[in-house]
């Protein structure tokens, strides 16, 4: 159970199951801003705004979800009714964003090798700890994906990390198809090329096979459409030719675009250059398979490569690409020389930053280490402060489309703030209160599970399951006035260490 | 190509996002360690002293008894001098000659000495640590060093069984961890005899060896009793091996050191190893035991405590913090497995907290950290003080449970653990404050080589 603090919609009011749900979220403990008010005002003593200069003293104002001024206090008009998070021993930061993630979901792979007509939407589980470790580390919004095990993956989204229900969660559904270039279990690197290709060659068979049949004067896309329920309604009722820039297939303006099946849709979408396309390369020797693959079908300028490690050494064909990455795995790749056996340690981030290629950091690495501890590594192996911030915030708010929406603070930018007790790449800063959307989603007084996982004390609704100390063997009495004690012990110090019971 | 080797410059004067309270201005020397430091002449005088206003020790300065090549010298000049002995020098020079550390001198505020920088045996760094060393590197991890004739193995040496040429040891090395208590894997219940030995140098124990017989190692858990139970059925035959269980486990261990008590009176009852065990109840050599659960952790203290085991510690003990009480009526030591950011550590699904190694240092528990030869940088030693610093240790104490804390558990302190005269030079040079992810290793120093040159960082 969640117990984050306030955060609702106020579309949820109009409908009753989620006012329930928002009832019960507002009794596990919200005190803070008014949920009703449309306005907040967010002071901190230092604005890291990651669009120019930081703001010392600075103030800023959201309105209707998003940022109307941003400033040092005194200087700037501030609504005189609105509530005020912050203070000047905070320190504001547009918050980290994480620029792919497969966790946060049921599953996060299905087993069909070609999938685009799957969604994301259907496997995310809203009360994954994921979106709350989210908060906790100050994430404000994460891009969805299917994992790996692919050739061409179900629809992604991009979320923000909080909801109870997948639709609150919702930035942007329909949002990005990953892809693998990096053979799916079971699957030689060879085979993977190939299906990837087909899949690709078959969409286009298909298609010349519809139009075909249409100028014979077939209706067989049209049955198909009519078997599977489709409607024919605003632009479905029309037909487009085809757009893109890679290979075409004439007279498709002659099929209405809800007559083409819908488990192939979101890839000629791809093709057309309407969809983000998220490629896994794990391998340096993939990068080529990907970016032809990119190039041939059209959608190169849409791509962002998922690289592992190792992948550094391609950096120059990505560079020439031009495509954005996101380094997913290992900040350091280790490699054996295979004379000497000597260890060789390359720091990725680095030699990308040194080609010009944009990348993002993701903590979705082996280390489950999150987006503030990533880039303070990435600092301190020898990337600048700048551009390893720009590397969790910026960059990846591009890459997901967000690009001076989120990932930093200026006007216009929804009002997404995370407001640290110190610097966010400290190690002993934490995230005090995180607002979303002019919303106050998580304060750090109220959430439970901090104080489970560091001072050991278990959140409020496990404690009806403590039982008997076992070395005592069941003498009840002195294990109760052992338990008797430890509780107090705990009220008075407020520290953890007590619980005998596992 | 960009790779560590070609890393941005080191700033000496890097301005780092802490506070650097508690540093002490060491204005006072003495005088016997630097004519010590001294006692080679490519040393300036002034710039071993500083602003320090002792230049009359100049005198001391001496013709070098017997020519020592270059590379045994060093001179390095740190911000920041984390000594692990005593309250830190802001401004220090640390001077190694031979392989040992001759003089630690505070050398505080003006720095009017810059240009003795070109001197090829000086060395200037923001922050200098003693040597890490982990008690818990799990670099000895093929299966022919699991002893399969017997499950209470310990008359064995894990000596016995070293691959230096495993790229581990350098790893371990580069990433500032100086020394290790190598131990057997833990598929025994009891493996047999830890050594502590350095992770460089030439590739045979004798380079090495710096303690042989430092710990005996046992197992609690899963681990001793994994893939000893049949396929299908259940293990009834003497083709399979035993224990099967915890309880299996723990019967183990008891009979063995029951048997060593036998024996201490009854020599027809003698048997080998039986020594071994006797000199462990007579705390002379140390106990380091794998327990990462509550249930595990509380085995071993029991045991602890039914054998009046002096000397003990539980190894990757995620779950110590549960405990606090068992921990101090025993006195057992803690050696933490790398920290996780969901809690989540180790096979088993131990919960670590951020704020364990804190309640340690609170409740008087000695600890020390371990990365447990991870490979991903982000796991590895250097990474846990920082994480634990999270938890709100302070960094002292946390500088410590990297340094001095291990040392003393495996009784290597006499050599190891910490900057003071006459220890290994055994050093670890820092970009910035030590430990932190803002912050990396940029030079080592094992006995008194310089394996890792932070001048060739930039």
């Amino acid at each position: 159970m969640r117990t984050l603090g306030i955060y609702k919609f106020s579309r949820l009011a109009a409908q009753s199951v989620c006012a329930v749900l928002a009832l019960s979220w507002t009794a596990l403990g919200a005190t803070a801003a008014s949920p009703a008010s449309e306005k907040l005002v967010v002071e901190a003593g230092r604005v890291i705004t990651m669009a120019g200069e930081d703001i010392e003293d600075g103030v800023i104002v959201i309105q209707d979800g998003r940022i109307a001024a941003i400033g040092k206090r005194g200087e700037l008009e501030t609504p005189w009714d609105a509530p005020v998070v912050g203070g000047p021993e905070f320190v504001a930061f547009p918050g980290f964003v994480e620029a792919l993630s497969s966790r946060g979901m049921d599953r996060p792979n299905e087993s069909v090798d070609v999938a685009p007509f799957l969604n994301i939407r259907d496997s995310i589980d809203p009360v994954n700890f994921y979106f709350e470790d989210c908060l906790r580390n100050g994430i404000v919004a994460v891009n969805l994906q299917q994992g790996s095990q692919c050739v061409i993956a179900g629809q992604g989204m991009v979320v923000r990390p909080i909801g109870m229900t997948v639709e609150e969660m919702m930035m942007r559904g329909h949002f990005g198809l990953a892809i693998s270039a990096s053979p799916k279990r079971g699957k030689s690197r060879a085979t993977q090329a190939q299906a990837l290709r087909e899949a690709f060659s078959e969409l286009r068979e298909y298609l010349e096979e519809i139009v075909q049949d249409k100028r014979d004067g077939g209706d067989k896309a049209r049955r198909e459409a009519l078997y599977q329920g489709r409607e024919y309604e605003g632009e479905k009722a029309k037909g487009r030719e085809m757009g893109g820039t890679a290979w075409r297939v004439d007279g498709l303006e002659l099929i209405p675009r809800a007559e083409i099946d819908e488990k192939r849709e979101p890839l000629l979408e791809l093709v057309e250059g309407r969809w983000n396309a998220f490629v896994y390369c794990s391998r340096p020797e993939e990068v080529h398979l990907a970016l032809d693959v990119a190039r041939d079908n059209g959608f190169l300028a849409r791509t962002t490569l998922v690289l592992g490690s190792s992948c550094w050494k391609a950096a120059d064909v990505i560079a020439e690409a031009g495509v954005p990455v996101v380094l997913s795995s290992s900040m350091v790749h280790i490699e054996s020389d295979p004379y000497t056996g000597e260890e060789i340690e390359t720091f990725v981030p680095g030699v990308f930053h040194e080609k010009g290629v944009r990348f993002a950091l993701a903590s979705s690495n082996s280390t489950s280490r999150s987006l503030w501890y990533q880039a303070a590594l990435a600092q301190g192996l020898g990337l600048s402060r700048q551009v390893a911030l720009e590397a969790v915030t910026t960059i990846p708010a591009e890459i997901i489309g967000f690009g001076n929406k989120v990932g930093s603070l200026e006007v216009g930018a929804l009002g997404n703030v995370a407001l640290f007790s110190g610097d966010p790449l400290s190690v002993n800063s934490y995230v005090e209160h995180v607002v979303l959307e002019g919303r106050v989603a998580y304060n750090r007084g109220d959430d439970k599970r901090f104080i489970h996982l560091y001072e050991g004390v278990e959140p409020a609704m496990a404690e009806p399951m403590t039982v008997v100390d076992d070395e005592e063997d069941g003498d009840d009495e002195k294990s109760s006035a052992k338990d008797k004690k430890s509780k107090t012990d705990k009220d008075s110090t407020s520290k953890g260490g007590e619980d005998e019971d596992e | 190509m960009f790779s560590f080797k070609s890393a941005t410059a080191v700033s000496p004067n890097r301005v780092l996002n802490h506070s650097t309270s508690g540093m002490a201005h060491i204005g006072v020397l003495s005088l016997a360690a630097i004519a010590g430091s001294l006692s080679y002449h490519s040393i300036p005088a002034k710039l071993a002293l500083g602003a320090s206003g002792l230049d009359a020790s100049t005198s001391a300065v001496a013709e070098p008894a017997a020519a020592t090549p270059a590379a045994q010298k060093w001179l390095i000049r740190a911000d920041e001098v984390h000594t692990a002995a005593g309250a830190p020098l802001r401004g220090g020079v640390i001077s190694v000659v031979n392989g040992k550390i001759a003089a630690v001198v505070g050398a505080p505020g003006g720095d009017d000495s810059k240009s003795d920088s070109d001197d090829e045996n000086t060395i200037e760094v923001f922050a200098v640590t003693p040597g890490m060393i982990d008690l818990g590197a799990r670099l000895v991890t093929h299966p022919d060093a699991v002893e399969q004739s017997t499950e209470a193995a310990v008359w064995m040496r894990v000596s016995d069984s070293l691959d230096f040429f495993h790229t581990g040891w350098d790893r371990e090395l580069r990433s500032g961890v100086t020394a290790v208590l190598a131990s057997p894997p833990d598929n025994d219940v009891m493996g047999g005899l830890s050594c502590v030995v350095k992770t460089g140098g030439a590739p045979e124990l004798e380079a090495r060896l710096v303690k042989q017989d430092a710990a005996l190692r046992g197992s609690m858990g899963t681990q001793p009793s994994m893939g000893n139970t049949p396929a299908s059925g259940t293990p009834q035959n003497f083709y399979v091996r035993r224990p099967a269980t915890r309880m299996g486990v723990e019967w183990i261990f008891r009979k063995s050191f029951y048997d060593a008590i036998a024996a201490q009176s009854d020599p027809e009852r003698d048997f080998e190893g039986a020594d071994v065990l006797q000199a462990v109840m007579r705390g002379e050599i140390p106990m380091s035991v794998q327990a990462w659960l509550t249930q595990d952790i509380r085995t071993a203290i029991f045991l602890k405590e039914e054998f009046k085991i002096p000397h003990m510690w539980v190894d990757a003990a995620a779950e110590a913090w549960k405990e606090p009480d068992l921990l101090v009526r025993s006195k057992i030591g803690v050696v933490f497995p790398p920290f996780s950011f969901n809690g989540r550590v180790g096979r088993e699904g131990g919960f670590l907290t951020f704020g364990a190694a804190k309640e340690m240092h609170e409740l008087g528990v000695n600890f020390a950290f371990s990365g447990h030869g991870t490979r991903d940088v982000a796991g590895r030693l250097a990474q846990q003080p920082a994480l634990a610093m999270r938890g709100g240790l302070n960094f002292q104490a946390a500088l410590r449970a990297a340094t001095i804390n291990p040392a003393r558990m495996a009784g290597v302190d006499d050599r190891l653990g910490s900057i003071e005269v006459g220890k290994d030079a055994d050093l670890v040079l820092w970009s910035g404050r030590p430990f932190l992810p803002t912050s990396r290793v940029v030079g080592v120093i094992l006995n008194g080589e310089l394996v890792l040159d932070p001048r060739k960082d930039s």
